[in-house]
C-alpha cells in the first residue's frame, strides 16, 4: 500500500503531510513507554518490516501485504505505534525504494495513523460496550484490525483518486478497488493481531498491562482494583 | 521462594521472546524473498488505470528489496536481513530514548 513518488498531486501531498505532522507531534509528546515495552517495540517493528516483504496474491492478479498497525497500536499504544510504523516507512523509502519521499506524509497517514488509531479507538469502544473477555475479546481484536486495514486502503484510494485530473472518475475507480482488495488482507491482519496479542497474553501479560489500550481489559482492571484494596488495607 | 520460582518459570524472559521473534522475522524475509516475492499492488494497478506514473526522486541503495550485485532471491534475502537488523536496532534505540524522556518529563 506504499504510494510511490509521482502518483499524488501537490494539494494532496500538502494536506496529507500536514495531518501526518500533526500526528507526529502528538505522538512524540504523548508517548509513554515502560522499560518492558522497549524490546517489544524493537521486535515488533522489525517483525512487521519483515511481514511487509511477503506479498500475498489476492484477486485479479494483485497482491497485498500486512500493515501491522493494529498489532503495534494495541500492544504498545497508538502513539508508539505511529512512531514505530514511521520508522519502518522512512527506512523503506530511503533504503528499499518502497514508497516515495514526497508521498511519505500520505503513507504514514494511511499505514501509521489510520491503520493504528482506528483499531485502537474501535477496540476501546467495543471493549467498553461488550466488556470483552475470552472469545469475545478475540472477536473485537479481529474486527478492530480488519476495519483499520480497510479504512487505510480507502484513504490510499481516496488520495490517489483525488490526484487524478478527472477526480470524480478517479475516486469511483480507486476507492472501491482498494477497499475490496484490501479486505482480504484485513482478514489476515485480524488473525495475525489475534495471534500476537494472544501469545503475549499467555507468556507476558505484564507487558500488555503497560499498553494504554489493552490495559483497559477487564482482567487488568480487576487486578488493579485488588492491588488498590491491598494498599488501602495496609 | 517457590512462588518466586514459579513466576520465573511461567513467564518467558523478554530476551527469549525477542530472539524467537527475530527468528520468525528472518523466516518471513526468507519466505518473502523466495516464495511471496511477486508484488502487483492494487494501488499500482489503479494508478496505471488513472494515468499516474511513478517518478522516483531518490535512488534507494536496496531498491526493490534487493542488492545491485545479485538481483535474485538471495539478494532479496540479504537486503531483507539487513532491513530486519537495522529496524530492530533503530526502533530499540528510539524506544529507549522515549522511555528516558518520560522518566525525566
Amino acid at each position: 500500500m506504499h504510494i510511490p513518488d509521482g502518483y499524488l498531486t501537490l494539494p494532496v501531498i500538502a494536506v496529507t503531510f500536514a495531518v501526518t505532522i500533526l500526528f507526529w507531534a502528538i505522538s512524540f509528546k504523548k508517548v509513554k513507554l515502560d522499560e518492558k515495552q522497549v524490546p517489544i517495540m524493537g521486535l515488533l517493528t522489525a517483525l512487521f518490516f519483515a511481514a511487509m516483504m511477503m506479498n500475498y496474491p489476492i484477486v485479479g492478479g494483485t497482491t497485498a501485504h500486512l500493515l501491522g498497525g493494529a498489532s503495534l497500536g494495541l500492544i504498545l499504544g497508538p502513539f508508539a505505534g505511529t512512531i514505530s510504523i514511521t520508522i519502518i516507512l522512512v527506512l523503506q523509502a530511503l533504503l528499499f525504494g518502497d514508497g516515495g519521499l514526497t508521498t511519505l506524509g500520505a503513507n504514514v497517514l494511511n499505514m501509521g495513523v489510520i491503520a493504528v488509531f482506528v483499531p485502537c479507538a474501535l477496540f476501546l469502544i467495543l471493549n467498553k460496550v461488550l466488556k470483552a473477555d475470552g472469545r469475545k475479546l478475540y472477536a473485537i481484536i479481529f474486527v478492530s484490525a480488519f476495519v483499520g486495514d480497510v479504512l487505510a486502503a480507502i484513504a490510499a484510494g481516496t488520495e490517489l483518486g483525488l490526484s487524478t485530473p478527472t477526480f470524480q472518475y478517479g475516486l469511483s475507480v480507486a476507492v472501491p478497488a482498494m477497499a475490496i482488495n484490501h479486505s482480504f488482507i484485513g482478514v489476515g491482519e485480524g488473525i495475525v493481531t489475534m495471534i500476537l496479542v494472544g501469545t503475549l497474553l499467555k507468556v507476558r501479560p505484564d507487558v500488555l498491562s503497560k499498553s494504554p489500550i489493552l490495559s483497559r481489559l477487564s482482567i487488568f482492571q480487576s487486578s488493579k482494583k485488588t492491588r488498590k484494596c491491598g494498599v488501602r488495607l495496609k | 521462594m517457590t512462588a518466586e520460582k514459579n513466576r520465573k518459570t511461567n513467564s518467558k524472559s523478554l530476551r527469549k521472546i525477542v530472539f524467537v521473534g527475530i527468528a520468525v522475522a528472518l523466516i518471513f524475509v526468507l519466505v518473502g524473498a523466495f516464495v511471496l516475492s511477486y508484488s502487483m499492488e492494487t494501488l499500482d494497478k489503479q494508478a496505471d488505470k488513472l494515468g499516474a506514473k511513478e517518478k522516483p526522486v531518490w535512488n534507494a541503495p536496496f531498491a526493490d528489496y534487493n542488492v545491485s550485485w545479485l538481483e535474485n532471491a538471495w539478494g532479496s534475502l540479504i537486503a531483507g536481513a539487513i532491513g530486519v537488523t537495522l529496524l530492530f536496532v533503530i526502533s530499540y534505540g528510539v524506544a529507549s530514548l522515549l522511555k528516558r524522556k518520560n522518566r525525566h518529563g
